[in-house]
């Protein structure tokens, strides 16, 4: 069942003397369920495609529909996790990943049960009542993740999430994060620049072609679950995907 | 390395009043314009021992914290309309950043004829003095948001006053700090001032009563505690906050 659907989206990147045309119209279709991963070459537009589907920014041209009906701003089905995470310093752990319940007029204890089960899920729940600077990279990113998780939307929209990180942490994140898919039943956009990245995580991957970018590419990625960066059977379709992107990537010389 | 600094202002504060004690032995001017240290601080202790010093704190004080307590209110809400609408800033902003350069002082003749003698003039001052600093501070604060913090807020839901009180101040607050710690400079500024022109009670009126009675001493005297008193509230409460804020902030 399609559970994202988008037509046609354009969007220019306006500068003060001209406007450049940043998506040249991206048809996506993503069902329910689906682990998407947006790749393409760095400023394409596949971040601000993220943050049109999350509501965050609107399309010069084109519709988003989320269960068919077109949307018009953000919304708790849609939750966007943010490169840097965004957490809130102000709060400890426990209160940042209950942000959202909060804001939903849920109560104090009911709050606490459900943020439990995800700063649980995320190995957080040692860390509940520290403070977001005193948190490394990669534990910013499994609260993010929380964060996210506890408002329990239809589609999660990450942007680049373990961009920040080291190989290790970033190893680790990437089997949780396919342990947290197929746990939850999520459907994922995510968008990243390392393909290895994206053939490990998705169940398709989008290759977005250079400004004015289309998906040039869908490719349906079939191994068993977990996969590990280091799987040798991934490597051919990483190369693939790696040839598809080259000379877009070549393009912007 | 702490202690070290602590020592050096320890040491240099006694050079300081021996220096001054030797100056005044050698009576170079005469000791009823030039007092010593000694007199000073006999004149601080005669005017703590008959309470007038602690009353004339303690009403000093009080007036400064209703003031400042109006200043922030005021100034935060101000701030943060001029940080969120356009048109505020653009029109009431720039009225702001005029009556800023007004002295708080200047503001005397107009509180004595709109609220007569009264407390309620003293506050008006320093209230005004300290309104502009605050709402200033908190508009550069709310316009340097990361904006991914209000995204996240808002994606999660937060929107009016939810938004306001839950992501806007707090991520705000480094900056709103500052504007508190200069609003109280100035509400303290105004105080006194204030206090010397019209008030009975205070440490600005204990300071003019020092002047009709010719006593440098008790001039002097006030004028040390005005001044401890300053450093105590910027070395100890306003510190304190900050250093709290910075490093949760992860501005450090």
């Amino acid at each position: 069942m399609t559970k994202l659907e988008t037509k046609g989206i354009v969007k220019y990147f306006k500068h003060e003397s001209h406007q450049l045309m940043a998506l040249g119209g991206v048809d996506l279709n993503v069902e329910d369920g689906d682990f998407v991963c947006l790749v393409g070459p760095s400023g394409c537009g596949k971040s601000t495609f993220l943050r049109i589907i999350a509501g965050l920014e609107t399309p010069d041209e084109g519709q988003v529909l989320f269960d068919g009906k077109p949307i018009t701003t953000t919304g708790p089905e849609r939750i966007m996790v943010f490169q840097e995470g965004a957490l809130f310093p102000w709060l400890k752990v426990q209160d940042n990943v209950e942000f959202g319940l909060k804001m939903a007029g849920i109560p104090k204890e009911e709050r606490a049960q459900i943020s439990k089960r995800y700063l649980d899920m995320m190995q957080l729940t040692k860390f509940s009542n520290s403070f977001t600077y005193q948190l490394s990279t990669g534990m910013k990113q499994r609260v993010a993740i929380a964060r996210a998780l506890v408002m329990d939307p239809d589609v999660l929209l990450m942007d680049e999430p373990f961009a920040a990180l080291d190989a290790q942490t970033r190893d680790l994140l990437l089997v949780e994060m396919q342990l947290i898919w197929e746990k939850t039943k999520k459907t994922i956009l995510f968008v990243t620049h390392n393909v290895a990245e994206a053939v490990v995580l998705g169940t398709k991957v989008a290759v977005f072609s250079n400004r004015p970018s289309k998906i040039k590419k869908l490719m349906a990625v079939d191994f068993k679950r977990p996969r590990l960066t280091e799987d040798e059977n991934l490597l051919g379709l990483q190369q693939e995907i790696l040839s598809e992107l080259r000379p877009e990537v070549k393009k912007e010389r | 390395m702490k202690k070290n600094i602590f020592a050096k202002k320890i040491i240099f504060f006694i050079i300081l009043i021996l220096f001054w004690q030797v100056i005044s032995m050698a009576e170079i001017w005469p000791n009823n314009i030039f007092p010593s240290p000694y007199e000073v601080g006999e004149d601080l202790i005669f005017s703590a021992s008959d309470g007038s010093l602690f009353f004339g704190i303690g009403t000093s004080i009080m007036r400064l914290i209703v003031g400042l307590a109006i200043a922030i209110a005021g100034g935060v809400v101000l701030g943060i309309f001029m940080a969120r609408v356009e048109s505020v800033n653009q029109t009431i902003g720039s009225l702001v950043l005029g009556l800023q350069s007004i002295p708080s002082i200047a503001w005397v003749p107009l509180a004595i004829l709109w609220f007569g003698l009264t407390d309620g003039g003293i506050i008006f001052v320093t209230a005004i003095g300290a309104i502009f600093a605050v709402t200033i501070n908190t508009y550069t604060g709310v316009k340097n948001i990361d904006p991914h913090y209000v995204e996240a807020a808002r994606n999660m839901g937060a929107k009016g006053t939810q938004l306001i009180t839950n992501v806007l101040i707090p991520a705000a607050f480094p900056y709103m700090i500052s504007g508190f710690k200069q609003g109280w400079a100035f509400a303290w500024r105004g105080v006194i001032g204030a206090e010397l022109l019209f008030s009975f009670l205070g440490l600005g009126f204990l300071l003019n009563v020092g002047r009709q009675l010719n006593d440098v001493s008790q001039v002097i005297s006030i004028m040390l505690v005005i001044m401890l008193i300053g450093m105590a509230v910027d070395g100890f409460i306003f510190k304190k906050i900050e250093n709290k804020v910075m490093s949760r902030w992860g501005l450090r």
